[in-house]
């Protein structure tokens, strides 16, 4: 909110300059967000007399003025349908720039030469057009410098209140607060004080339908009001905050909700109906023009304000245009209330519409102040809109209303939290300041003080201020946070484990990162086109998303239940950047699977409309087109690679099965990823070319993704295994296999009569096609041997061979090559 | 030929003849000397040039300049064979580059920054916690003390996927959740994702990261909160720097702070960095709500507690003068690879 310092100082004075009430009030927890220096400045604009008008001799509209500035006379054109010989007017000088930027010079209008310009108010930045130029006091002085009358200078402070603190909406509010924080004196607003006899009747009646919607309802009438514009200070004020002046009626309100912080409205009385008003649902009215003309449509929780002829205002929101204050009006029906903060808030959000006014009474408003407030505004209606106050007035509340219990403070729990020792005297000085009242623990209404030192009560605008803690904020708030202690002795200071999640998080991130992988972090949505292009099929779990009802993003609506768009996106967005490939990216990063949510503790209601939240580990290689030694697709057998290697690392014991099981995936490129024990986890191989192009990429690239939260989070406990110090003796195997027999099964073969010395086995070498026969494969593996108990004979190795390569070829017609 | 074209003939001759004939540095660097130095021949002869007859003046002078000009090149060329010649027949070059065994990758610098905050933490005794993305607006809202349909909802714009489930907004639901399963003394940081429905630019992302933490027991105090905030940013933003509490209000603690600290590029007088005002917010904190309390299932004044959040994108783009958040979602590998040696 923008706070006048100008206005400011009517209540208040402080120390220092701005810069010092800024950091005064941030350190009181009211953050300036923002600062500026407003001024209304017209160099070259001075006061002037027009002599005398005539016509212009080539267009009907145009006037020619001659007009004495207080030195020479000077012939200007004006286009103002209320220019007059013999008015004091302003007059902008060749040379003078106008607010909006204009610069005058002499010019020639329609043939006529025009040595400068009578200004309208618009123009000036000085407020509105009231029919044109704008008239100053046939007194005015000419020659003058209009900045000598309409300058203006002020600072700005931009406020941020927090939705706790609805009395800061306001300039007195704020001056309450620095007066607390500095002990200044607090000088009040003046207002109109109802005379103690009077015989004339309001004749106005207000009827409330429900106390709960409008606790209070206060009605005044201002007779004999003159409208025109409002007095300077208040328009300059209201312009220095941002508001545009409108009249001086209107401006008035306006200027009290800014003063004081609460809302008023003026309703011409002259248009209302009948005399009474009701405050009520909308119920059958279905339609409403507001003060801007546009027709909103209400429903039945509209709290509005009716006339006989139905309604006038939405009820703390706008006011309606039927009642509008304007030239004509003569007598103002001024309202003041306390609506519920609750029915103002939906009926806003319903609308879509935020004004001031919903604003200050949704964070609700100043009971005390209702009354106030309307007498602030009739005493400036009285000032300076020439009203006539009716004594008479309306002022109904609901009689069931409860004030507030007073607060119990102990002061062993001030201490507590704070970690101060602060004294029971100091602390109800601190509250003292801020207007809370201490109430003798006798007299204390509420017998639930139970071991409460003093008995707090508070005004009515701190109604935020509700329970113990709410106080004890105050008081170390007030007394300042830097002096309070920093206890050297925090605790903590105990040692504690790491998960086993977050191990195994750490020890795959150092690993894949390491090898050449970059981690990257992706949007949790994407749009429901990714699925079409991922091709998931109708009835694929995945298709089944969390959707964000009232996204402002475009398009991307869907809580993911894959991480592959979301990689393929900053893939084609890297491919495209001329990057040296392959490039390696990884994430780990939660998907969300609706209705997937397992037990948990304690359960609420709700909590199986959570969905699961598995945390996926994907990793990618792309553009990697050349092959192995072995003569295999590098990036395919890439992935395989590192996900075995991690699982090793981790303690996994993931089985790669070929299938094609993805949609996404090349055709005969995939495995399915096991785990002993915890089924299916994981997915890798290579992504099919028309889903990569539905992607915008045209490099391969290979994937590979597991489940971590399927997997067992434990790392292995490693215990160190005695090794053979013996020497190995190595034997290749050069074999000519039939197709259709796998690594895996010659593997398994091997490994089952190989003997207990067969350490390891290696594919070294792989290769089909010149001088192997058609539809069979030249495999190259490579044995090594190695006895923990003494040196190894050739002999009994080739004995071992032996048995491996017969089996082989009676298993499966593999042959040993020349 | 005149008299001067003769005796540069004569010179070229003689000079390349001693360049070809130099079998080694040494004896180069002498010629070099011998040839192009200030008591050479042909720097006499130059320093001549202007005694010359106007009309021969500009002819001798060029021919001397190139002689100078081919003489160097000469030397050059000659030095560069000398030290070809010296190496070994089949040498490898050396200054090609070394061949690392695999190329480097990265941590993501949010994640980095994440884990380390975590790490500095858990060296105090916090224990870390995870919480749902996808939450219920209870433990978002309602069980955080933000009364329903209340303004203080309206500062965090909420993705909602029904009536009851949103996304979380903070990190700070976790709170509830955890003391609804455990009993202090808990000291507990959990970090995550968080969501606003909100506009994107170079200072808010629509998604982000934060960390929570918060320690509950029978007496924990401001105090203790101020000491910890101290620890974690001597440890994290180096010893000396200086903090502030400033009031401000969260629904959920009271005492609420937001938590200053000593612009580190002015040292506290003010610059584009901080706004001007010399201090940087790095996290909102303080005393946990009784509401809160009571939400989680505790007794009344059972116990005290301290609640914080940080926002980790803000911290990581102080700590390496990052100007726009959406640089980290873009996760632009020229980007992401600056960050290789951070762990």
């Amino acid at each position: 909110m923008k706070i006048s310092l100008d206005w400011l100082r009517d209540f208040v004075t402080w120390e220092g300059d701005a810069e010092s009430l800024a950091s005064l009030l941030t350190m009181a927890g009211i953050n300036v967000e923002g600062r500026e220096e407003f001024t209304i400045a017209l160099p070259g604009v001075v006061v002037a007399h027009v002599r005398e008008t005539a016509r212009h001799p080539q267009a009907d509209k145009l006037t020619l003025c001659q007009v004495w500035d207080g030195e020479q006379t000077l012939s200007v054109v004006c286009g103002a349908p209320n220019v007059r010989a013999d008015q004091k007017v302003l007059l902008a000088r060749p040379g003078a720039v106008l607010p909006g930027g204009a610069k005058i010079k002499v010019s020639r209008i329609r043939g006529v030469e025009s040595q400068g310009m009578i200004c309208s108010a618009r123009e000036l930045g000085l407020g509105g057009d009231e029919g044109g130029i704008m008239e100053l006091p046939a007194a005015a002085p000419p020659g003058t410098a209009a900045d000598a009358l309409y300058g203006f200078r002020d600072q700005i402070l931009d406020l941020e209140i927090t939705p706790n603190r609805p009395d800061l909406l306001g300039h007195f509010g704020v001056a309450r607060e620095i007066a607390a924080l500095t002990g200044a004196m607090l000088t009040a607003p003046a207002l109109w004080t109802p005379p103690k006899t009077s015989s004339e009747r309001l004749e106005w009646s207000v009827e409330i339908e429900s106390f709960a919607d409008c606790p209070r309802y206060t009605a005044h009438l201002a007779r004999g009001v003159k409208l025109g514009p409002a007095p300077d200070f208040m328009r300059n004020r209201l312009l220095a905050v941002g508001q545009r002046p409108i009249n001086n009626v209107v401006d008035i309100t306006n200027y009290v909700m800014l003063e004081l912080g609460q809302p008023l409205h003026a309703f011409d009385r002259g248009k209302l109906s009948g005399t009474r008003l009701v405050v009520r649902r909308a119920g059958q009215e279905r339609e409403f023009t507001a003060l801007d003309g546009q027709t909103r449509h209400l429903d039945d929780d509209h709290l509005i304000i009716a006339d006989s002829a139905g309604a006038v205002a939405l009820a703390g929101i706008v006011g309606g245009s039927r009642s509008e204050v304007d030239a004509s009006t003569q007598e103002v029906l001024l309202e003041s209330a306390f609506f519920d903060p609750l029915v103002v808030r939906r009926g806003a959000r319903k609308l879509g519409l935020v004004t001031d006014s919903s604003y200050r009474f949704e964070r609700e408003a100043d009971w005390n102040m209702v009354e106030k407030a309307a007498w602030r505004a009739l005493h400036l209606l009285q000032q300076h809109a020439g009203a006539r106050i009716v004594p008479d007035r309306v002022d109904r509340q609901n009689p069931d209303r409860e004030s507030l219990p007073p607060i119990p403070l102990r002061i062993a729990q001030v201490n507590r939290l704070l970690g101060t020792e602060i004294e029971t005297t100091e602390a109800v000085q601190l509250l003292q300041a801020l207007d809370l009242t201490v109430v003798p623990l006798g007299q204390a209404r509420n017998r639930k003080s139970g071991s409460a030192n003093v008995m707090i009560e508070v005004p009515s605008f701190r109604r935020d201020l509700r329970a113990e803690v709410d106080l004890v904020e105050e008081i170390a708030r007030l007394r300042g946070f830097d002096r309070l202690p920093t206890d050297p002795a925090a605790r903590g200071a105990r040692a504690v484990a790491p998960r086993a999640l977050d191990k195994v998080r750490r020890r795959v991130r150092a690993h894949l990162s390491a090898v050449g992988y970059s981690e990257i972090v992706t949007s949790s949505f994407l749009a429901r086109e990714d699925l079409e292009r991922l091709g998931l099929a109708d009835g694929d779990a995945r298709r089944n998303c969390l959707s964000v009802r009232n996204a402002r993003l475009e398009g991307e609506t869907l809580l993911r239940t894959t991480l592959l768009p979301s990689l393929l996106r900053i893939l084609r967005h890297n491919l495209n950047a001329d990057l040296d490939c392959p490039l390696r990216l990884f994430q780990l990063n939660r998907v969300f699977w609706p209705g997937a949510r397992g037990a948990v503790e304690p359960s609420r209601p709700q909590e199986d409309q959570l969905p699961a939240e598995p945390l996926f580990l994907q990793l990618a290689v792309a553009g990697r087109t050349e092959s192995t030694p072995a003569g295999l697709p590098a990036g395919l057998w890439e992935v395989k690679g590192v996900v075995e290697t991690l699982g090793g690392l981790i303690g996994w014991s993931l089985e790669a099965r070929p299938g094609d099981s993805e949609p996404y995936g090349a055709l005969g490129r995939q495995w399915r990823l096991e785990e002993a024990g915890s089924g299916p986890v994981g997915w890798a191989g290579e992504l099919d070319g028309a889903v990569l192009a539905g992607f915008g990429i045209e490099a391969p690239v290979c994937v590979a993704e597991v489940d971590l939260t399927s997997l067992p989070a434990v790392l292995p406990s490693l215990a160190v295994r005695p090794f053979s110090r013996f020497p190995a003796v190595k034997r290749d195997l050069s074999l000519l296999v039939p197709d259709g027999v796998t690594f895996a099964e010659l593997a398994a073969v091997i490994r089952e009569r190989g003997g207990d010395c067969l350490e390891s086995l290696e594919l070294f070498d792989y290769y089909r096609g010149k001088g192997i026969p058609a539809g069979a494969a030249a495999l190259g593996i490579r044995l090594k041997f190695r006895s923990a108990k003494g040196n190894l004979k050739g002999t009994t190795v080739d004995k071992s061979l032996a048995l491996v390569t017969e089996e082989l070829a009676a298993r499966f017609g593999a042959q040993l090559r020349a | 030929m005149s008299v001067m074209d003769e005796q540069i003939a004569r010179l070229r001759a003689a000079a390349e003849a001693r360049i070809g004939a130099a079998a080694d540095g040494a004896t180069l660097e002498a010629a070099r000397v011998a040839l192009l130095g200030r008591r050479s021949e042909l720097t006499q002869l130059l320093r001549g040039v202007k005694d010359l007859p106007e009309a021969e003046r500009r002819v001798a002078g060029d021919a001397l300049n190139r002689l100078k000009t081919d003489l160097a090149a000469g030397l050059a060329e000659r030095e560069r064979g000398l030290a070809l010649a010296a190496r070994p027949a089949g040498a490898v070059d050396l200054t090609l580059p070394g061949a690392p065994p695999v190329p480097l990758g990265s941590l993501h610098p949010l994640l980095v920054v994440l884990e380390e905050i975590c790490d500095i933490f858990h060296s105090m005794g916090f224990t870390r916690e995870e919480g749902p993305d996808v939450e219920l607006d209870y433990y978002n809202f309602t069980a955080l003390n933000f009364p329903d349909d209340h303004p203080a909802r309206d500062s965090q714009d909420t993705f909602y996927v029904s009536d009851a489930v949103c996304l979380r907004t903070q990190t700070s639901p976790a709170q509830v959740r955890v003391m609804e399963r455990r009993t202090p003394p808990l000291s507990c940081i959990v970090p995550g994702r968080v969501y606003r429905n909100e506009a994107t630019d170079a200072s808010h992302a629509s998604e982000f990261f934060q960390i929570e933490g918060f320690s509950v027991d029978r007496d924990v105090s401001l105090a203790d909160l101020r000491a910890t905030v101290q620890q974690f940013v001597d440890v994290f933003f180096g010893a000396g720097r200086k903090i502030r509490f400033r009031p401000h209000y969260f629904p959920f603690t009271e005492p609420s702070v937001e938590v200053d600290m000593a612009c580190a590029s002015c040292g506290g007088s003010g610059c584009a960095v901080c706004g001007r005002t010399g201090w940087l917010e790095i996290m909102g904190a303080g005393m946990i709500h009784p509401n809160v309390f009571a939400a989680a299932g505790y007794a009344p004044d059972a116990y005290t507690g301290y609640a914080f959040g940080l926002g980790i994108d803000r911290i990581a783009m102080l700590r390496w003068g990052v100007d726009d958040i959406r640089l980290f979602y873009e996760n632009d590998l020229r980007f992401l690879h600056q960050f290789r040696g951070a762990w």
